[in-house]
């Protein structure tokens, strides 16, 4: 690519990046802040409850330890709710500890002697806290804060997973499209804003020493200078509250979407290629078609988030598989016959969940291995059963998702009675890439994806029929359904309009063309006339 | 008057590191603690002012005893002069001199002023010094801002624990000097903590001398001379004798 067309991606871009900057600095901001004004209090408790230490360092280190995507969901099922509140709390958890550990230390660092003369002419315990100890203690206490600025900035990006915002929503859609412009376009600034706070919060932490900066300083101007910073910080969360950036999708229609709903329609996706476009086809069509404006929450992350934001009522509707409903939310067993699984889930739905499914789009997005065209040919590689002769020397890439579930991995190996010699654990966006460069010799590739053909690999035949249907179709609310009569009606003509090929076609100008996926959605709504 | 009266103290309840003490402070008086490293005299200074508190015994200030009294206010009305100094590093030569003050809520001009005048009686000056920090000092300095500090409420009792300590022969010959002038103009009732026994002749009005936590003898340098109560006092006051009978001579 040259310098133009990278520059022109970025300057038509920029708007949003000042927006996902904006909500990046708030998600870390107000995190780490509140994270400070919990922390140094547990840190002078546990100070002065040495019975407490223990407890409290080890549960915010373990708090440290938990994958943060896991932090995520369990924090999700926690507030019941997807965006900004679960996020802000997975950070605050993150930053407790660095926080906490150094005030302790830091209290528990001043010389004995000093501390000795303090009691001695007379001071209150409180006294030497607020005169001595916080005083003296502040450059390691502020050394604790930048570590837990400077990682919050960092793990802020995930917050994009449970639609969040944030700047880790360019790394989300560049994964889930493969797209590395994308993904830089997140993480650089990211990465930038890690090294602007390290060094902004450098700078306060040798502002704030009392041995080092004396004479310019004393509190005064070193407490005009901590505002200095922190003041337009806190300017920022009315700004937000104002405007709050987990409705920022859409800009015009965030106060609205505010009033729970009214006129709005909050469409989600999961966070791969295929769910954008079927999404984005959902939007268009009721914006076209409808009075209703629509709030895209997009690229959630997976089928759990999205089921259980729907059941919640913070979105209005996604597209989801057959199979999918069938196995991972309804937990029943697989079955082989497409129109039984179709009215199996819709009758479950219906009564334990009040979702409708309309009428599905007409693919069948069935999970399959793939894998190398040059490796099937080689080998006479065709069918699944084909692999068990060299399955132990064979390296699978699986998503996390495959690997769970009932209708994944596990149960495949029970039906197909092998397993493969590894399996690595790889993120949805970056599995077809891992296979094409080698990385790995199988993965579960889902048989529309535009990635198959594109990077001349070949999907195995399911042999014993272990993969169940996955036919793709909007699950609505039935609230939103009866209140807005004519949303069924928009989404009618999408109806057993894309088959297979389309839907490979589809996903791959977005994958191998890059081209933009509200571009090819509505190219292709309008020649399909239904527009 | 400062009272103690059959104290003992054990930190760890099993060996006394004061043993059975009981000696008077006298109304404007400078006694000197004598006793070699070790001995507890930095541990009796702490007992009258509270930071620990004797095993056994009562200790009595004015003939209070101070166990009925809030530490903090009997810390505040006691001066204290660290053994090691104690200022306190992040705060200015002012800022540490005014703290007593401060913390008893003194108006600002009424600190304003004290300070200063406390800086010229030890001899620095309120232009230059004041605004340095502990560190910009010499160790001379240091020592002369932490009696300053000391004297800053203008308590009736002093505790000085080796104010004098870790300087060398000549600035701590001065600075003895001066300590004597200051103590004529300012009448205050002093216990001066020190292991020199020149030192303990040259300021002491009455010596008690100090060994593993017992009271060997107490009275004036002349008494102990003349008729040292126990070998002990004997032997530290052998070399120290000649030596001073010699420089009184000279004078
Ligand atoms: N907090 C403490 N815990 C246990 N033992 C202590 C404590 N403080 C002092 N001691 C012991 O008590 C004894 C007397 O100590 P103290 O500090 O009173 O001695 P000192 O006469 O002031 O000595 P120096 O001239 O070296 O300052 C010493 O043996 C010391 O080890
Ligand atoms: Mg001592």
């Amino acid at each position: 690519m040259n310098i133009t067309s990278l520059t022109d991606y970025i300057i038509e871009r920029l708007p949003e990046i000042w927006q996902r900057i904006g909500e990046h600095i708030f998600l870390a901001g107000i995190s780490t802040m509140t994270a400070v004004l919990v922390g140094i209090p547990l840190g002078i408790l546990a100070f002065y409850r040495p019975g407490l230490r223990g407890p409290l360092l080890g549960i915010v280190s373990i708090l440290q330890t938990i994958p943060s995507l896991a932090m995520l969901v369990i924090l999700l099922a926690l507030f019941q709710k997807i965006g900004v509140i679960p996020a802000i709390v997975a950070l605050i958890l993150y930053a407790l500890l660095p926080i906490v550990r150094n005030t302790l230390a830091a209290l528990q660092g001043i010389a004995p002697e000093i501390i000795e003369a303090a009691r001695g002419i007379g001071m209150t315990e409180w006294q030497r806290m607020r005169l001595i100890r916080i005083p003296l203690g502040i450059p390691v206490i502020m050394a604790g804060i930048r570590t837990a600025s400077v990682a919050g900035v960092g793990i802020a990006t995930l917050a994009a997973f449970i639609g969040a915002g944030g700047l880790g929503e360019f790394i989300n859609r560049g994964l889930a499209l493969s797209n590395t412009r994308l993904i830089f376009l997140g993480a650089i600034p990211a990465a930038l804003l890690a090294l602007l706070v390290d060094l902004v919060l450098g700078f306060i932490e040798k502002v704030c020493d009392p041995k080092r900066n004396r004479h310019w300083s004393h509190r005064f101007h070193f407490a005009l200078k901590l505002s200095i910073v922190l003041i337009p910080l806190f300017l920022l969360i009315p700004v937000f509250i104002s405007s709050p950036p987990w409705s920022s999708q859409t800009a015009g229609s965030s106060e609205r979407n505010e009033t729970k709903g009214i006129n709005v329609v909050r469409i989600a996706s999961k966070n791969f290629t295929e769910q954008l476009i079927l999404a984005e086809m959902m939007a268009q069509m009721i914006e076209k078609r409808t009075h209703l404006s629509v709030d895209r929450k997009f690229n959630l992350g997976g089928t759990i988030i999205c089921h259980q934001a729907l059941k919640r009522g913070e979105i209005d509707l996604y597209a989801e598989y057959t199979g999918t409903g069938l196995m991972a939310i309804l937990k029943l067993p697989a079955m082989n016959n497409p129109d039984e699984v179709y009215h199996r889930v819709s009758e479950e739905y219906l009564n334990r969940f009040n979702l409708v499914w309309l009428e599905p789009f007409g693919f069948n997005n069935t999970y399959t291995l793939t894998v190398r065209k040059q490796d099937a040919v080689q080998n006479q590689w065709k069918i699944i059963s084909d692999l068990i002769p060299m399955s132990s020397k064979l390296v699978a890439g699986f998503s996390g998702e495959f690997q769970e579930r009932p209708d994944g991995y596990p149960g495949f190996q029970k039906v197909y009675g092998f397993k493969f010699g590894e399996v690595h654990d790889l993120d949805p966006g970056l599995i077809y890439q891992a296979l094409a460069k080698g990385a790995v010799d199988v993965i579960d590739g889902y048989l529309t994806d535009g990635r198959i053909p594109a990077y001349n690999l070949i999907s195995l035949t399911d042999d014993k029929k272990f993969f169940p249907p996955y036919y793709a179709a909007p699950v609505v609310r039935e609230e939103v359904l009866n209140a807005y009569p004519d949303l069924r009606e928009a989404l009618a003509p999408l109806g057993s309009l894309i088959d297979n090929t389309t839907m490979r076609v589809l996903n791959y100008e977005v994958n191998g063309n890059r081209r933009g996926v509200s571009e090819v959605v509505t190219e292709f709504l309008q020649d399909k006339e239904v527009l | 008057m400062i009272t103690l009266d059959q104290v003992s103290k054990s930190y760890d309840g099993v060996s006394r590191v004061i043993n059975n003490l009981s000696f008077e402070v006298l109304e404007g008086e400078i006694l000197i603690l004598l006793g070699s490293s070790g001995c507890g005299k930095s541990t009796i200074l702490k007992m009258i002012n509270r930071l620990i508190d004797p095993t056994e015994g009562r200790i009595y200030l004015d003939g209070k005893d101070i166990q009925q009294q809030d530490p903090i206010e009997l810390r505040r009305s006691l001066g204290y002069v660290f053994q090691g100094i104690g200022l306190f590093p992040h705060f200015s030569i002012r800022e540490n001199i005014s703290m007593v003050p401060r913390l008893l809520g003194w108006p600002e001009d009424r600190i304003n002023n004290r300070y200063r005048e406390l800086l010229e009686l030890v001899q620095l000056s309120p232009e230059i010094h004041a605004d340095r920090f502990p560190d910009e000092l010499s160790g001379g300095q240091q020592q002369r801002v932490a009696v300053a500090r000391a004297l800053a409420a203008d308590p009736a009792y002093l505790l000085m624990d080796e104010p004098f300590g870790a300087l060398d022969a000549i600035t701590r010959d001065s600075i003895q000097q001066e300590f004597l002038d200051l103590k004529q103009r300012l009448n205050k009732t002093i216990i001066f903590v020190t292991h020199d026994i020149i030192e303990a002749v040259t300021l002491g009005d009455r010596i008690a001398i100090l060994h593993e936590g017992r009271l060997e003898q107490i009275g004036t340098s002349e008494e102990i001379m003349e008729n040292p109560a126990t070998d002990f006092v004997r032997e530290l006051f052998a070399k120290s004798v000649k030596f001073w009978k010699g420089f009184k001579n000279i004078s």
